[in-house]
């Protein structure tokens, strides 16, 4: 899924005491205290390959139960139905993924790639330290459109106002890169894996 | 280091500690930072792979880097990958062999740049020491088919000559291509910064390359990037 070694390499940086591991085994996402799930390129290869891997379950229950990190398309994933390849999701969050329209870009270009100012929608353990309005990095087509209101994070606008963090229980996801982000990003990291949901 | 007009003859060594040159501008706050790999273009095979290397680990892991230079194969893109860089820029290598710009960009999707070096509309190769008669919006529409992630406009009549972008060149192929466009040469004052990102911005430039100014101290990073910010309005 591309871009893992990067946000394991930002998460050893911000958490150098925790153990940081790589994985698709089930049995040690089950066995480890919290999870993050990265993920770059397309929806229905990183959908195909969690299913392949044998991930899928593990993942499901951990949105449940522990911590939860997703990334770029590992937010993506979390939604019903996503339009790059008319793929479905997890399913664990209403809503969809669209791409951004071409109609309402004027001269903005798709993939959204970039810096982008991200608002926060509210306040939240993982925006600790971080101003709204603080930069991050993204690069993607998609974004994610959640039904349920209550779980945006933060907004950005591209061309459309969208939604790009989301909220709930002891799930968090973003579709910025915060393994690219700098130090903006480091310290959402570094919140990430001090939250205690 | 860096050349005028990619004429190696010109060369400018700016630092001599290329790693730690590039712990300053992440400290600066830079959003992406673009290495070459200047011996390795002219051989056409990477050439300074260790120092290179040294840079990934010691600020990829917190922002873009995006690398060229001499890279002609697909086990290379990987290992560069592999080890942290974000994206691979493919310049000469593409418009000599199309097949392995779309070949690269069809295995690590996401991750190839092309890199486009052009004067009066056509195409240079080989560190620019050759015309090509290419069209430079033909070409770069052709790449944009492969599916490249974006596209790195040089012009260079203008590179490293501090004279001003292109903005009339860079403009006529951003309005062509539906993918992000990153301008590169001539970028000179903070006046050519606020003009790239008021004329160029709006038209899907997502971002201006800036070395010799700023390691001669014509461009002030942070004051540019400030100016840069306010200029396109966030």
């Amino acid at each position: 899924m591309g871009n893992i070694r990067s946000v394991s390499k930002a998460l050893e940086r911000v958490a150098p005491q925790e153990r940081v591991e790589v994985t698709s085994d089930p049995a040690v996402i089950r066995a480890c205290g919290r999870v993050v799930v990265p993920g770059q390129g397309a929806m229905p290869d990183c959908m195909r390959q969690l299913a392949a891997s044998g991930a899928r379950e593990a993942v499901i229950e951990a949105t449940r139960e522990k911590p939860f990190l997703g990334i770029c398309i590992g937010m993506q994933m979390l939604f019903e139905h996503g339009e790059e390849g008319d793929t479905d999701g997890l399913g664990l969050l209403p809503g969809g993924v669209p791409r951004f329209p071409a109609a309402r870009m004027a001269g903005l270009k798709v993939p959204h790639m970039g810096w982008n100012e991200v608002r926060q929608a509210r306040a939240h353990a993982l925006w600790e330290g971080i101003p709204s309005g603080e930069r991050f990095y993204f690069v993607h087509s998609y974004y994610p459109a959640p039904a349920d209101a209550a779980v945006v994070a933060a907004t950005c606008e591209y061309g459309v106002a969208f939604t790009c963090a989301i909220a709930r229980d002891n799930i968090f996801a973003v579709q910025f890169h915060p393994e690219k982000s700098q130090t903006a990003g480091l310290r959402l990291l570094s919140n990430f894996v001090q939250w205690r949901p | 280091m860096r050349l005028k007009q990619g004429d190696m003859a010109s060369a400018t060594v700016f630092s001599e500690d290329p790693v730690a040159t590039a712990r300053h501008w992440a400290e600066q706050g830079a959003r992406r930072l673009h290495v070459v790999d200047l011996n390795g273009a002219v051989a056409g095979r990477p050439k300074n792979e260790k120092v290179i290397r040294d840079m990934i680990r010691a600020v990829g892991d917190t922002m873009p880097i995006q690398l060229g230079g001499g890279i002609r194969d697909l086990d290379t893109i990987e290992s560069y990958i592999d080890a942290g860089v974000t994206y691979i820029i493919i310049g000469t290598a593409a418009v000599k062999n199309p097949g392995f710009l779309s070949d690269a960009s069809y295995a690590f999707p996401g991750h190839i740049i092309a890199g486009l070096d052009a004067k009066d509309g056509k195409v240079a190769v080989e560190g620019w020491s050759k015309m090509t008669g290419h069209d430079v919006v033909d070409l770069a529409r052709k790449y944009e088919d492969y599916g490249i992630e974006a596209l790195v406009y040089t012009d260079i009549g203008r590179d490293g000559m501090m004279t001003g972008v292109n903005i009339e060149a860079t403009l006529k192929l951003a309005q062509a291509i539906k993918i992000p466009l990153i301008a590169s040469g001539g970028l000179n004052s903070i006046k050519d910064v606020e003009t790239v990102c008021r004329t160029l911005v709006p038209e899907g430039v997502i971002g201006a390359i800036t070395g010799r100014a700023l390691y001669e101290g014509k461009i002030d990073f942070k004051k540019a990037q400030a100016a840069a910010d306010k200029a396109v309005g966030k």
